[in-house]
């Protein structure tokens, strides 16, 4: 892999700053190819990326109702994961959004149903008043019903709307179909007033006022509603922010003085978890340098100059206080040692890439030697994981899930001809399965892994859960 | 200094007393620049403190005399505990602003009378005081005279790079294992043999690697050694050559890389036979004798006991078999050239780490023999295992537990083998067994030099600057005996559990 060329790389923050000025389609387009080409990795920057980015489709683009809303987001987020697959981080957040948005849904439509008892939030009511006119209804008003309540999710509507609603005035005049219980109706009645038959002979003339307040309604509560998602994004995207700082306020629980704790490669979630630690105890860090993909960043780290990832300007370094500096002796040992050490270590503490329903994990090459040999020595093992990246994905294959790295970093051409007549391997992940990790800290707190599914299902709805393989959804 | 300066404490008032001790506390440690001024020998770092402390306890004495004896033990033992728990503790300056504060407790209890269990009280807070300063780092702890702290300061502060602290780079709990290795034949002593000075530079440096390989080498260097020996007139050569030309020749030896176990074991045997020589048999007859045992010993224990492992070994391999094997040995290689050779088709897996990447050399030299060849590093080890047969190991030696000892991360790769229900085989020639134990990889090690895991122009260039970071490069570790399921030796194919008895048999009856 080369390293990463400051400032002109596109990067998380270049994401950002171009989701300003581009346009929906261009952003997502501009999303896929950075995730394709790993220019966005890792569930954090990931994670942030696409809440970004939905937040600015639900912003910008235009949706009358939620079901089309959800329809959408549906599809970014199918073609977001299509895009990288392995991380998981981006389906989640997408799943989050979803779930967001129907719960606004169903807040909306109790609140509607209780304060008006208008015919848009509930069906019943809508189909219990037409009911003594059916005789009458053309055959094409069961197409109108349907496609009236768009607070359903009735995801195949048709958006043509302008030829059905020619249609079905006709067809209103023709028949004296009183027309006030469409919304469709509405926009075309208000505007040919002279067209609707006055409510002397209709049933409903009565409801001939509601056609104002309610498209009035309709315009208002779209627009809340848009607020209310977009505020609910912006709430994942603080919570992405903070998530380490809350996973850190737990350290103090964890770690008693003058211990000994054993993590690997360069987290910052870890990072900030010892930190937070070593402001109240002092104890020693022993750090696997999870060679050959994550070596040079942990070296960097452990000389003190892990990037603080909150850091907004690109152009200055900001570095995290270093572990040194915060008091703890750090020990780098080399990733063979660890078996070797782990007899002196109290705790292990991981970071990890996504976390599976089951309470396995993904986490960077080496994690499943290190939580191996911890569980040979009976040494406890941390797992720090903010909740975005607990997937409710449960795949039968493990090895799907784990990505494979440039073997030139390996075996490089300076090996001469060793590179085209062997076979080389340098996967980037592990799986680690449940029952090698003790404890979960999450930004919720602790967890037994056995416990996840819990915070799983908390977190995501039963029915977004597939949403990017439609053939799994039933 | 101080030692100029108590005497007129003990003269004046009590309560000076504290100050000047508080100031000698910083030098025990070694790490100050005011330690480099009184002794030289301060300086020498991780000996420094038990320098510094008969210092301190003089001084101590000479400033309060009308203790009796038994108060004085018992202040020097409450010292030295103090002292034992700030060396242990890895500590960090949080109090920089307490250190001033703390320092002229001493002063403000003046009205103390001398002597007595109070004296020690006041003295311990003293201690503290410097401790918490000399945390903070040099300058502080400097400041002798307090009123002029400000301008102290910047002396302090432009003295220091002139004799910079040293900082205890060594881990903890591998304290006892650090040698400073020889890198050069500038220091050796002019007893070594040549052939001996160029073996030990080719260990230091790696280019003979491997505790078989460096057996070999070390016996042919002591051939030439007894070639070129020849016995000093008065003495015999049973009683001269062990101590007077062996030993510099093992020492020096030593101090380029500890001394492997095998060696340990070749040593002992080459002692025992120069011991049984007779005086009255001529020198050049004696000599060529003992050249000639081994010459024989190594027929015996390496080269034929090589030939037959990898025969056994060998015919374990079947075809189709994926057998994955870590770093180099070489007695895995003969075996997996062998079973080639014979015209068995399989897959290797050589899994590798970092520093050394010996398994390079050992998917180099199959590949180029037309061997279907995998290779990954220790982070690909649990991807590649579920397709693996069997597991070959070599050894650095099999410890009288029925452990294994060999290079660091072999327990790794046996313990994912174990879990992945893999055959751990050992190939491992009798003389690298020893009666020695091992229940962890920290008691008998040997650390390398910290700068080989440095890759140069990395951003561990400097890392001795860095303040509290330390870099651990073990050799070896151990590997439990439940993992490893036969060992193959030229005695047979034996469980862990059999190690003491063929130990007995194969070293100990000779």
């Amino acid at each position: 892999m080369t390293p990463t060329q400051k400032g002109y790389a596109p990067n998380l923050t270049v994401f950002k700053k171009s989701l300003k000025a581009a346009s929906v389609e261009t952003s997502i387009e501009n999303l896929i190819s950075l995730l394709k080409r790993r220019q966005i990795k890792n569930s954090r920057p990931c994670a942030m990326a696409t809440a970004e980015l939905l937040r600015i489709v639900v912003a910008r683009d235009r949706w009358t109702d939620l079901g089309k809303l959800i329809a959408h987001i549906q599809d970014v987020g199918r073609r977001l994961v299509e895009a990288q697959p392995r991380e998981l981080a981006v389906g989640n957040i997408v799943r989050r959004v979803l779930g967001m948005i129907r719960d606004e849904g169903n807040e909306d439509r109790k609140n509607e149903g209780s304060d008006s008892g208008s015919a848009t939030g509930s069906p019943q009511l809508e189909f219990s008043i037409p009911a003594p006119t059916t005789t009458k209804r053309p055959p094409s008003s069961s197409l109108r019903f349907a496609s009236t309540d768009g607070v359903h999710f009735t995801e195949d509507r048709p958006t043509t709307r302008p030829p059905l609603m020619t249609s079905h005035t006709s067809y209103a005049v023709a028949n004296n179909v009183p027309v006030q219980q469409s919304m469709f109706n509405l926009l075309s009645a208000t505007g040919s007033p002279n067209l609707t038959p006055s409510g002397a002979n209709s049933p409903h003339g009565d409801s001939t006022p509601h056609p104002f307040a309610l498209s009035e309604k309709m315009i208002n509560s779209t627009k809340d509603l848009r607020a209310e998602v977009v505020n609910g994004i912006e709430e994942i995207l603080d919570e992405l922010e903070q998530v380490d700082d809350q996973i850190a306020a737990y350290a103090l629980e964890h770690i008693h003085s003058n211990e000994v704790i054993l993590t690997h490669s360069s987290s910052v979630t870890v990072y900030k978890f010892l930190l937070k630690a070593a402001d109240k105890r002092k104890f020693t860090v022993i750090i696997a340098e999870s060679y050959p993909n994550d070596h040079e960043e942990t070296h960097l780290a452990v000389m003190g100059k892990m990037k603080d990832p909150e850091s907004e300007e690109e152009d200055k370094e900001t570095y995290l206080k270093s572990l040194q500096a915060a008091g703890i002796t750090v020990i780098l040992v080399t990733d063979a040692s660890i078996f070797a050490i782990m007899s002196r270590v109290n705790k292990v503490i991981l970071a990890t890439h996504a976390v599976i329903a089951n309470g396995g994990l993904v986490a960077a090459a080496g994690a499943r030697i290190i939580a191996r040999a911890a569980k040979a020595h009976r040494t406890p093992v941390i797992v720090l994981s903010g909740v975005y990246k607990l997937s409710p994905e449960h795949p039968f294959e493990f090895e799907s899930l784990i990505e494979y790295g440039d073997p030139g970093s390996i075996v490089g051409y300076e090996d001469g001809t060793l590179v085209e007549k062997m076979e080389v391997d340098n996967p980037l992940y592990d799986y680690v399965p449940p029952d090698l990790v003790d404890l979960y800290i999450t930004n919720l707190g602790s967890h037994a892994p056995s416990y996840l599914y819990r915070i799983v299902a908390d977190h995501y709805k039963p029915e977004d859960v597939n949403f990017n393989n439609p053939e799994l959804l039933f | 200094m101080p030692s100029t300066d108590s005497p007129s404490a003990v003269e004046t008032s009590q309560p000076e007393v504290a100050a000047p001790l508080a100031q000698t506390q910083p030098n025990g440690k070694g790490k100050q620049p005011e330690g480099a001024q009184q002794s030289s020998a301060n300086t020498e770092k991780s000996k420094s403190n038990s320098n510094g402390k008969p210092a301190g306890n003089a001084q101590e004495t000479s400033s309060t005399k009308k203790l009796t004896p038994a108060e004085l033990k018992k202040k020097a033992k409450e010292e030295k505990a103090a002292r034992r728990a700030q060396t242990v503790a890895a500590k960090e300056a949080e109090s920089a602003p307490a250190a001033p504060e703390l320092s002229p407790a001493g002063p403000s209890t003046v009205p103390q009378p001398a002597g007595g269990t109070s004296g020690s009280q006041q003295r311990g807070d003293g201690q503290k005081g410097s401790r918490t300063q000399q945390r903070t780092g040099g300058p502080v702890g400097n400041s002798r005279n307090l009123p002029f702290r400000g301008s102290q300061k910047v002396a302090a502060a432009t003295a220091a790079p002139v004799v910079p602290k040293k900082e205890d780079k060594t881990v903890e709990f591998f304290r006892h294992l650090y040698r400073q290795r020889t890198t050069s034949i500038a220091d050796a002593s002019k007893e070594v043999h040549p052939a001996v000075l160029a073996l030990g530079l080719q260990m230091g440096n790696y280019t003979i690697c491997g505790s078989c390989a460096r057996l070999v080498a070390m016996l042919q260097a002591f051939k030439s050694v007894i070639e070129a020996y020849t016995t000093p007139p008065g003495n015999s050569l049973t009683r001269h050559l062990t101590s007077h030309v062996l030993s510099p020749q093992i020492d020096y030896l030593a101090s380029c890389r500890p001394i492997s176990i095998s060696m340990g074991n070749a040593i002992r045997w080459l002692k025992l036979e120069i011991s049984k020589v007779d005086v009255d048999t001529p020198e050049a007859e004696a000599k060529k004798d003992l050249c000639g045992a081994i010459d024989v010993f190594l027929q015996e224990r390496v080269t034929y006991a090589d030939k037959l492992i990898a025969k056994k070994a060998a015919g374990k391999i079947k075809d189709g078999d994926v057998i994955m094997t870590y770093a180099k040995s070489s007695v895995v290689q003969r075996t997996l050239l062998r079973a080639f050779s014979k015209g068995k088709r399989f897959k290797v897996i050589v899994v590798d780490s970092r520093p050394l990447h010996e398994g390079k050399h050992l998917a180099a030299a199959l590949v180029n023999l037309g061997m279907d060849v995998q290779y990954c590093l220790l982070n690909g080890l649990v991807h590649v295992i579920q397709n693996v047969t069997k597991v070959l190991l070599g050894a650095h030696a099999m410890m009288s537990n029925g452990r294994l000892f060999a290079r660091v991360g072999t327990a790794i790769v046996a313990m994912e083998a174990n879990e992945a229900d893999k055959p751990v085989i050992v190939l491992c020639e009798t003389i690298k067994f020893t009666e020695r134990v091992a229940l962890d990889s920290i008691v008998h090690n040997e650390i390398a030099p910290a700068d080989e895991l440095v890759t140069p122009g990395g951003p561990l260039t400097n890392w001795e600057d860095m303040k509290k970071l330390q870099i651990c490069n073990m050799m070896y570790d151990v590997t439990p005996a439940e993992y490893l399921h036969m060992i193959v030796t030229e005695s047979g194919n034996v469980p862990p559990t059999a190690v003491p008895v063929l130990h007995r048999m194969g070293n100990e009856s000779g």
